[in-house]
């Protein structure tokens, strides 16, 4: 897709992004990746020399999925920098906004991967979805169980986008797959790349970005620090410089290292105790802190208040929405429901357990229990003086009161 | 002194942790967060510290072995099983259930109620560190992250780690455990004679003595 003749800053101004914009970008990505605003130009030059060189292909491919991460990354309405700059950087397939179609787009990416084997990165979009084996999803006569078998195994390093990438995501949560007569099991639906590399002892690198959808600047970033920075060497395999940049879920930590609640405008109301208790009220125009109204920021790993979305136009608590957790994994289950407090106690069971029962029941039952008992002693005369004294332990008596631990 | 001093300590960190833990879960009423996470913060270092002065105490001390007795062994050993007191589990169980009618001989603290004592020490350093795994200076100590990672992971979180969910609701079922135990322990200390809650709240001990 990119416009090879074309000089690197001429393509960027082709799209209306400026040398100055384009700089301004490298400063948020050194952000992102932790480094000093000093590295701004070697991550510049790194893209510059990186962009249609075609030494970095990429492609990216779709399992179950709604798309919304291809959303968030192509921005249709204002292609962000980070958008453009994916482009100019060989992405020489992907499956929903590809000009080519059908056998020419699979010639693009089983070329690239075969041409480029050990040295391109795969981005995955979606779950993988592992029911009806495989066949859920097929492209180009196979299923994508075994075309992510296949690039994910030449690949250098898997960027998995998306909560679905990760962890299977919304497509694997419980309410889809809890009715008769299907899988009881989530992970025999859908789950995420690692996790089903994992068990095909495919052992590409997998760089886990969750949220819902991804944001774009995190997908820039990884490409950034992975291929152009050194983050995978010549031999395709990943240096211990970029592997301790990852935690153990494979996810980067200077993007997923903080709360939501950590970053937020709106702290300083949470402390306050300044909250918005109901849509439309006179505190949410104060713009107080959603907690009540079932903010998930204070578990969320994410950094989202720092990076923003849309190029930095706003996101979601900015724009009055209280963070619903896409960022966390499993997120759907864990964090609905989104407008209001968690409400279910019950871990690992099946139907879920209200607070306020949990106490009615444990509390109901040990008062209840001891009340009886209560009479019981009252009954059997124990209250007060107690009950009389045992003449010899029980145990002393049936095995003779001379033996070693007896009654002194 | 230290009986009334350790239980009202104890008894003050268990109401404040209670209240301050239930307004964050849910600030029922507004202005309150700084001050109830405070409180959660204050007393919940003043329920460990209490906890571990009692455990050092109890390798110091001496306490008497059983009632109407001036025989005396180092705290600890009144803790944990005795020789003198072996097989007495079920008669105690028994006795709990009225299934015997009389009081059996044994030590300062009977079987279950040792066992039940002991349990009280982890269970309140894991509700601490449960707490600690949530709160956010101390959460990504690979200490605390490993109990969040081992809960969500448990609990069926997709790939597990960094999700709070788990270790969260735990969190709520400590509070729950250590309140039943409250709620027996004050129970069964006062059931026969409220000598031990006079000394508690009106310093005054029964001069009758047993």
């Amino acid at each position: 897709m990119a416009q090879k003749d074309l000089g690197f800053y001429d393509q960027l101004e082709a799209r209306g992004v400026t040398r100055r914009d384009f700089l301004k970008f490298c400063g948020t990505m050194t952000a992102i990746l932790g480094l000093s605003e000093g590295m701004a130009p070697a991550i510049a030059s790194a893209v510059e020399g990186a962009a249609g060189s075609s030494l970095f292909p990429a492609v990216w491919m779709d399992g179950g999925l709604c798309t919304g991460c291809t959303e968030s990354v192509a921005q249709v309405t204002k292609p962000d920098i980070a958008t453009i700059l994916l482009d100019i950087l060989s992405l020489n397939y992907m499956e929903t906004i590809s000009m080519s179609q059908g056998e020419h787009a699979e010639e693009a990416l089983h070329e690239t991967a075969t041409h480029n084997e050990g040295k391109f990165v795969l981005v995955y979009e979606g779950s993988v979805m592992t029911g009806l084996d495989g066949n859920l999803l097929r492209v180009a006569e196979k299923t994508s169980l075994e075309s992510l078998k296949e690039i994910g195994s030449k690949a250098a390093a898997i960027i998995a986008v998306g909560s679905c990438a990760v962890d299977g995501g919304w497509v694997r949560s419980v309410p889809s797959v809890k009715a008769d007569g299907y899988p009881q099991e989530p992970e025999a639906w859908a789950t995420g790349v690692s996790q089903y590399l994992a068990s095909q002892n495919i052992n590409t690198p997998v760089i886990n970005l969750p949220c819902c959808p991804v944001n774009p600047e995190w997908v820039v970033a990884m490409i950034i620090d992975a291929v152009m920075l050194g983050g995978i060497d010549a031999d395709g395999k990943v240096t211990a410089a970029f592997a301790s940049k990852l935690d153990e879920e494979g996810r980067p930590k200077s993007i997923y290292g903080q709360t939501i609640h950590d970053n937020c405008p709106r702290r300083g109301h949470f402390e306050n105790g300044e909250f918005v208790y109901k849509f439309g009220s006179p505190e949410e125009a104060a713009g107080y802190c959603l907690y009540p109204v079932g903010c998930k920021g204070p578990q969320t790993k994410t950094n989202c208040p720092v990076v923003r979305w849309n190029d930095k136009a706003s996101w979601c608590v900015e724009s009055g929405a209280p963070c619903i957790g896409c960022g966390n994994f499993n997120w759907v289950d864990e964090n609905a429901p989104f407008l209001g407090r968690f409400r279910n106690i019950g871990l690992g069971m099946k139907k879920p357990v209200n607070p306020a029962a949990a106490a009615t029941v444990v509390g109901g039952v040990a008062v209840a229990a001891l009340a009886a008992h209560g009479f019981g002693m009252k009954a059997a005369g124990r209250i007060g003086a107690g009950a009389p004294m045992e003449k010899m332990k029980d145990w002393d008596r049936k095995h003779g009161a001379s033996k070693k631990g007896g009654d002194k | 002194m230290p009986f009334v001093l350790y239980h009202w300590i104890n008894a003050l960190a268990m109401l404040f942790l209670t209240l301050s833990g239930l307004y964050i879960h849910y600030p029922v009423f507004p202005g309150f967060m700084g001050t109830a996470r405070g409180v959660h913060f204050f007393w919940m270092f003043t329920l460990i510290i209490n906890l571990i002065v009692r455990i050092v105490l109890a390798f110091f001390v001496k306490s008497a072995v059983m009632p109407s007795t001036r025989e005396q062994d180092i705290d600890y050993k009144n803790w944990l099983p005795q020789e003198a007191n072996r097989h007495q589990f079920i008669a105690w169980i028994k006795y709990y259930t009225f299934f015997k009618k009389e009081h059996p001989i044994s030590a300062k603290y009977a079987g279950p109620q040792k066992m039940s004592y002991l349990i009280t020490v982890p269970l309140t350093f894991f509700a601490a560190y449960t707490g600690f795994a949530l709160w956010g200076p101390t959460s990504d100590w690979a200490f605390f992250a490993a109990g969040t990672r081992f809960f969500a992971d448990l609990f069926g979180a997709g790939i597990g780690g960094g999700n709070l969910m788990g270790i969260r609701i735990v969190h709520y079922w400590t509070m729950w455990a250590i309140l039943l135990f409250t709620a027996v322990h004050a129970y069964l200390a006062n059931i026969y004679n409220f000598d031990p809650s006079r000394m508690i709240f009106l310093w005054k001990e029964n001069d009758k003595g047993h």
